[in-house]
């Protein structure tokens, strides 16, 4: 319980220090999003005092002390407000970020989850049965699926199966005609939409699963207390689940805590390939159009999720591994 | 009929794209109900091959290529393994030599025995908590072990756990691999003791596996002696003890010696009466010593006019071993080691715990040229001392000078000056070196780093070093790799190291700890004659009381943290006056009088 707790103040910590650099860092920027659009506009001649003016009222240019503005700032963070979108104005970005983020955790986060299990049974097996076509199998397949960058897999898979078989949509989350609700016919439209990305996703990062799970495992069925357990004539199904595999995961768990963060900010070229409305989607977009309240928004989110990751992983440690809970 | 009969059995290594190597060489014996049987060799003898193969462990590359071993009248060698698994209810069970790892560290001690009843179904659901409770009762644990995991218990309670776990089984066969060769010495004995009082009261077959024959004749009945895979004995304990017949046997039983006789003597070391305690002029017991004393002591005694390095052609033949060709032109005289009232407080991680106090107020002066032995438990407090005189520690309190240097503030900078100085021997010779360097370079890099010798100097000093330590022909083992090399070769070349920079004193943490017995007197006695050569002084650090006695004039026996008796080790070892320093005496296995009590 301690421990838990402990775990929890660490994690408010480290939200409260991410939320507030988030603040200063534009802060201590030189140049503001006024200048850079004002620049953009000298490049055709001269810009009037009053087209500045206009600029930066429409931008809105902080006034106020710096705490001031910080503690108009954490309350923003705190209703979600984060302001207007340069590029869809006059949606906010919250809503912005409220639409993308779904599609992301659902596609990226659930097949991220279930790659990690996935690949740690395959490793499992590999080890337990060392040397057989259980092993050699899933090892150099992993090892050969893995080689290949995610964007080229992505590529591969969209020219065949989307392009040239056309048994898949080559682009988006869901048909054009079709409207977002929680309905089955949209649902299973979603679904089909998915699995061309879940599935590049999924080639490109089981490989690693299943050969880090394969190595430790091997290092625990030398332990002692395997021989010991294989001694005293346990089922040889106990022995490697809950005497090998069960020591043997414990390493991967920090793996796979990075792996759980790198869910939002890192589904950028995937959402980029298949044109998938999710955070990577719009990251992308935010950076190309100076979107700077956008931009910010998705930082302070992509940071927050890497923190819950591994607030997550660390509560897992608690769990699996008595030794951390002292 | 024989519980075990063991016929024409080898095991044999075949480890991949590797020829294979015989374990064990075809050996047949007879184990009777309620035996207690010891089987005794020394490391790559094949002991713990023959205890792996009794009970059906035998994993690749390791293959019983030949013979049978009937338990029961039933062929176990070609079983298969769910055969195997079945038969272990009611049948063989072992205990493994490294007790502290044969526990699954996230599982609870429940879970580990309520595994073996589920996987046998011989325990019902409703009897498993109360069989499991009186298991762990017969080893002397409380039932609230059960509730623990392995990290929270200490190293002999996790090996009684092991040894409850076996015991679930209710096996007619236990074979114990070193049971109690991780343990500390006290807790060894105890240990001990429990195994001998349930084999008696269970009835169950015992074959107890163990480097040491000391021990095995004290508790067993019979003895099995292996060396390169064969039985060379097998008899009664007490006739083993009265006449060996095997050549092997007797030298194993020659290095056996009571430190309390009024002569000590193994093979290959001097014969230590009150002689050694004679010699040496009676210094002061070191708590009393003052300060003020120790510039008296530090004469300049030694003119280190020996032969110029470069000079010495390498051609010329280095005179038998061994060459004491001292390099310490220019150096500071010989000087003592100084340490007065130092402690050492560890302060626990988390809070809300005690702090350690690992050092409590000892005070002693190590002169130059005696050997001391510092001797106690684990936990004890010795080898936090040697950290402290190597500078990698300080002290919470108190002061150790050497020379003119302060050790308990020294400067990073006067670390080196230190290590010419003060080097250390450590316990693991298989850890100490490292793996993917040779000799040459291992022994090379101090020399570069503490002399001014380069280049040809150098490989003539280090030729020197390894002739020093009687690595001959030099040339060759300068080439090796240390996995090329037996624990007992490692371990010399971590000594030449460590003369690398022409030290006033060695360290030496428990140096033969790791080693076989026949190696064990070779090493001492090297210690021993770079001592009479060199004039080094040693610090011995030990928990083994016969070798204390083999090669230090005086000792110091700590417990917790201080000093409990100190003196000149013959009179100490003869006449402790200690509590504590009489149960590490007890302690130690008497062959003379537990083999024929037993029989």
């Amino acid at each position: 319980m301690r421990y838990t707790l402990s775990k929890i103040g660490l994690l408010l910590l480290t939200l409260w220090a991410a939320v507030t650099l988030n603040f200063l860092l534009p802060r201590l920027m030189p140049g503001s999003p006024a200048d850079a659009a004002i620049a953009k506009l000298a490049q055709n001649g001269p810009v009037s005092p009053s087209t500045r003016a206009a600029i930066e009222a429409q931008l809105g240019v902080p006034t106020g002390s710096a705490w001031n503005q910080y503690v108009e700032y954490l309350n923003n963070v705190v209703h979600f407000d984060f302001g207007v979108s340069y590029t869809f104005f006059p949606q906010s970005v919250a809503s912005l970020v409220g639409t993308a983020l779904p599609w992301t955790l659902v596609l990226v986060g659930f097949v991220t989850i279930v790659a990690f299990i996935f690949g740690t049974l395959l490793g499992v097996l590999a080890a337990w049965k060392r040397g057989s076509w259980l092993d050699t199998l899933p090892t150099v397949g992993g090892t050969f699926a893995s080689a290949f960058p995610y964007f080229w897999t992505a590529l591969l898979l969209l020219f065949f199966l989307g392009y040239v078989a056309g048994w898949f949509p080559t682009s988006g989350a869901y048909s054009s005609s079709a409207t977002p609700e929680l309905s089955v016919p949209f649902l299973l439209d979603a679904l089909y939409h998915s699995i061309l990305p879940a599935t590049t996703i999924l080639i490109t990062s089981l490989g690693g699963w299943i050969l880090g799970m394969r190595s430790t495992m091997i290092n625990t069925l030398g332990d002692d207390y395997v021989t010991f357990a294989e001694a005293n004539g346990l089922h040889p199904r106990t022995v490697a689940i809950r005497y090998a595999a069960r020591n043997a995961i414990l390493p991967n768990l920090t793996s796979f805590g990075l792996a759980l963060g790198g869910v939002v900010g890192g589904s950028l070229l995937v959402e980029r390939v298949f044109s998938y409305p999710g955070v990577g989607y719009l990251l992308y977009t935010a950076v190309v159009n100076q979107d700077f309240p956008l931009m910010q928004a998705l930082f302070l989110i992509i940071t927050i999720s890497v923190l819950l990751a591994n607030f997550i992983v660390d509560i897992l440690y608690g769990i699996l591994d008595p030794r951390t809970r002292r | 009929m024989s519980l075990v009969s063991v016929q024409g059995m080898s095991v044999v290594y075949e480890p991949k794209g590797a020829l294979p190597v015989p374990a064990v060489r075809n050996v047949s014996f007879d184990l009777e109900q309620g035996d207690f049987v010891g089987l005794v060799g020394e490391s790559g003898s094949g002991k713990s091959t023959l205890g792996f193969a009794l009970t059906g462990l035998s994993k690749p590359p390791a293959r019983v290529s030949a013979g049978s071993i009937f338990f029961d009248g039933v062929d176990i060698a070609g079983m298969t393994p769910s055969q195997l698994r079945v038969q272990r209810h009611g049948g063989f069970a072992m205990v493994l030599q490294s007790g502290m790892n044969a526990l699954n560290p996230v599982r609870s001690i429940r879970d580990h025995f309520f595994d073996i009843f589920a996987a046998h179904g011989h325990v019902s659901k409703r009897d498993r908590e109360a069989r499991a409770v009186e298991l762990v009762g017969k080893v002397e644990l409380p039932a609230s072990v059960l509730d623990r995991f392995s990290g929270e218990l200490s190293g002999g309670m996790r090996q009684r756990v092991s040894i409850a776990l076996a015991l679930s089984l209710e096996p007619r066969l236990m074979v114990f691999d070193e049971p109690t060769t991780a343990l500390d010495v006290l807790v060894q004995h105890a240990v001990m003791d429990t195994i001998r009082e349930l084999q008696r009261s269970e009835k169950f077959t015992a074959v107890l596996i163990s480097h040491d024959l000391g021990m095995v004749l004290e508790v067993t009945e019979r003895v099995m002696v292996m060396h390169d895979g064969l039985i060379v004995e097998d008899a009664l304990a007490a006739e083993i003890l009265a006449a060996p017949q095997h050549p092997y046997t007797r030298m194993l039983l020659s290095h056996y010696g009571d430190p309390r006789a009024a002569v000590v003597e193994v093979p290959g070391l001097a014969a230590r009466g009150g002689r050694r305690a004679a010699v040496v002029e009676p210094v002061e017991t070191p708590s009393v010593v003052e300060p003020v004393e120790t510039p008296a002591v530090v004469e300049p005694v030694e003119t280190p006019a020996v032969v110029e390095p470069v000079e010495t052609p390498v051609e010329t033949p280095v005179e038998t071993h061994p060459p004491a060709v001292r390099k310490r032109e220019g150096r500071a005289a010989r000087e003592a080691i100084v340490v007065t009232n130092v402690s050492k407080i560890y302060q626990r991680p988390s809070r809300g715990e005690q702090p350690v106090c690992a050092v409590n107020n000892v005070s002693f002066t190590l002169e130059p040229g005696a050997s001391m032995a510092l001797v106690g438990a684990s936990g004890s407090g010795k080898s936090t001392i040697a950290k402290l005189i190597t500078g990698v520690e300080r002290p919470t309190s108190g002061s150790i000078t050497f020379g003119d240097l302060q050790i308990d503030t020294i400067k990073r900078r006067q670390l080196k000056r230190l290590h010419t100085e003060v080097q250390m021997v450590f316990q693991d010779p298989y850890a100490a070196l490292n793996p993917l360097h040779t000799v040459e370079y291992i022994l090379t890099r101090p020399i570069l780093n503490f002399s001014k010798l380069r280049g040809r100097a150098a490989r003539h000093r280090m030729l020197e070093l390894l002739e020093t330590v009687g690595l001959t022909p030099v040339e060759q083992f300068a080439a090796r790799l240390p996995h090329q090399l037996s624990g007992g070769q490692r371990q010399r070349v971590v000594i030449a190291r460590a003369l690398a920079s022409d030290p006033q004193v060695i360290i030496a943490d428990e140096p033969v700890s790791m080693l076989d017995v026949s190696l064990r007197a070779g090493v001492l006695a090297l210690l021993d004659s770079l001592r009479e050569t060199w004039g080094v002084s040693m610090l011995y650090i030990t928990h083994d009381l016969l070798s204390a006695r083999l090669v230090t004039d005086q000792i110091m026996v700590l417990n917790s943290g201080a000093v409990v008796e100190e003196g000149a080790t013959a009179d100490v070892l003869q006449n402790p006056q200690d509590e504590y320093t009489i149960r590490l005496l007890e302690a130690i296995p008497h062959p003379t009088v537990g083999g024929l009590v037993d029989s």
